[in-house]
């Protein structure tokens, strides 16, 4: 413990909780334990994640990344070691005391929400259209043709806006079937998939067999769609609804 | 098409992307009420989230887009028409009658 300083105004940053599981998941996380689950936590300045200051912070792309990103990890690295419940960005306790309290008060629901998580995890799915949406209205010889041209190109569109939520509810459909729970999640625009082709799709998952799943995956690939596989998540998007309330 | 055809990746090889990791990690897992440090409310990480998610710092500023600096919110500064606008914008997320059809 020594080799990670403490800040003075230290606060109990709480990324989630664990089972029996005893390890550490990097040098600077503390395993708190209360009776049969325990809680992952780091020593955190609480100036640093002060309220009044913390905006400040979140507009800072920097070092919002940054904590994310450690956030993701300390709790990737319990996920090697068995199930866990995670935690939303910046739960941040004043003292250990509260901490403690909220992991003996709602043992029962984390470790019936750890029981269940036993063995799945979470994968997201995502699809984009390959194929290029219809073309814009060229130059039109009359102003009667441009707009014969144009009721075309927005039919097409609102076909093709219907074709695309057919493909992903059976999509939805097919990969429910092969989880054990599966959600939709918002799409996500160009800039943020990082890809040129639009994103149709965009659903996460709990799975317990996961050949099982690519298999259904693979199968229910429509022509025209690439997929993507993500994870294994933390399973973020199945912590019981009582615990992912304030 | 086979599984092994899939665009996939695990994390150990390549970071997730930043997208995935937020649409996560923002709004998702043990929300707690009471005695911590920070209880920020759904509504306000949304805004957040919103913001982020409209691209990437870098993306953001190759755009020329300085979305924190003009942020009410974010910047704590008191421009009463981005209030305004990020008022309706909850609302609409909400499902509310916006204030600017009232008007």
């Amino acid at each position: 413990m020594a080799a990670v300083p403490v800040p003075d105004d230290a606060g109990w940053y709480l990324y989630g909780v664990v089972g029996d599981q005893p390890e550490r998941p990097a040098p600077d996380v503390l395993v708190l334990r209360e009776g049969a689950v325990a809680g992952l936590a780091s020593r955190v300045s609480l100036a640093e994640f002060d309220e009044a200051a913390l905006p400040q912070r979140l507009a800072d792309a920097a070092w919002l990344e940054e904590k994310i990103r450690a956030h993701e990890q300390v709790l990737e690295s319990a996920l090697a070691v068995g199930p866990v419940v995670p935690c939303r960005f910046c739960t941040v306790y004043r003292d250990e005391r509260e901490l403690r309290r909220f992991l003996a008060d709602r043992a029962d629901v984390l470790s019936s929400a750890l029981d269940r998580l036993q063995g799945r995890v979470e994968l997201g799915v995502k699809a984009f259209a390959t194929a290029a949406a219809p073309s814009q209205a060229g130059e039109a010889e009359s102003g009667r043709a441009y707009l014969e041209a144009r009721r075309r190109e927005k039919q097409a569109r609102e076909e093709l806006r219907e074709t695309r939520a057919a493909i992903a509810h059976d999509l939805h459909r097919r990969l429910v079937a092969a989880a054990e729970d599966g959600v939709l999640l918002d799409l996500q625009s160009r800039e943020l998939s990082g890809r040129d082709a639009e994103m149709i799709f965009n659903g996460s998952y709990l799975v317990s067999d996961r050949a099982r799943f690519e298999d259904a995956l693979a199968e229910a690939v429509p022509e025209g769609f690439d997929l993507e596989l993500t994870g294994p998540w933390p399973p973020y998007n199945f912590v019981p609804e009582e615990l992912a309330r304030p | 098409m086979s599984s092994r055809d899939l665009d996939s990746y695990g994390h150990g090889s390549h970071p997730a992307q930043l997208a995935d990791v937020l649409e996560r990690v923002l709004d998702k897992g043990i929300v707690i009420a009471g005695d911590i440090q920070i209880n920020l409310l759904d509504i306000e990480l949304l805004t957040v989230k919103i913001r982020l998610l409209i691209a990437s710092a870098d993306k953001a500023r190759e755009m020329g887009i300085d979305w924190w600096q003009n942020d009410p919110f974010l910047s704590g500064s008191n421009g009463q028409g981005q209030l305004e606008d990020r008022l309706r914008k909850l609302e609409e997320k909400a499902g509310l009658p916006t204030t600017s059809e009232e008007e």
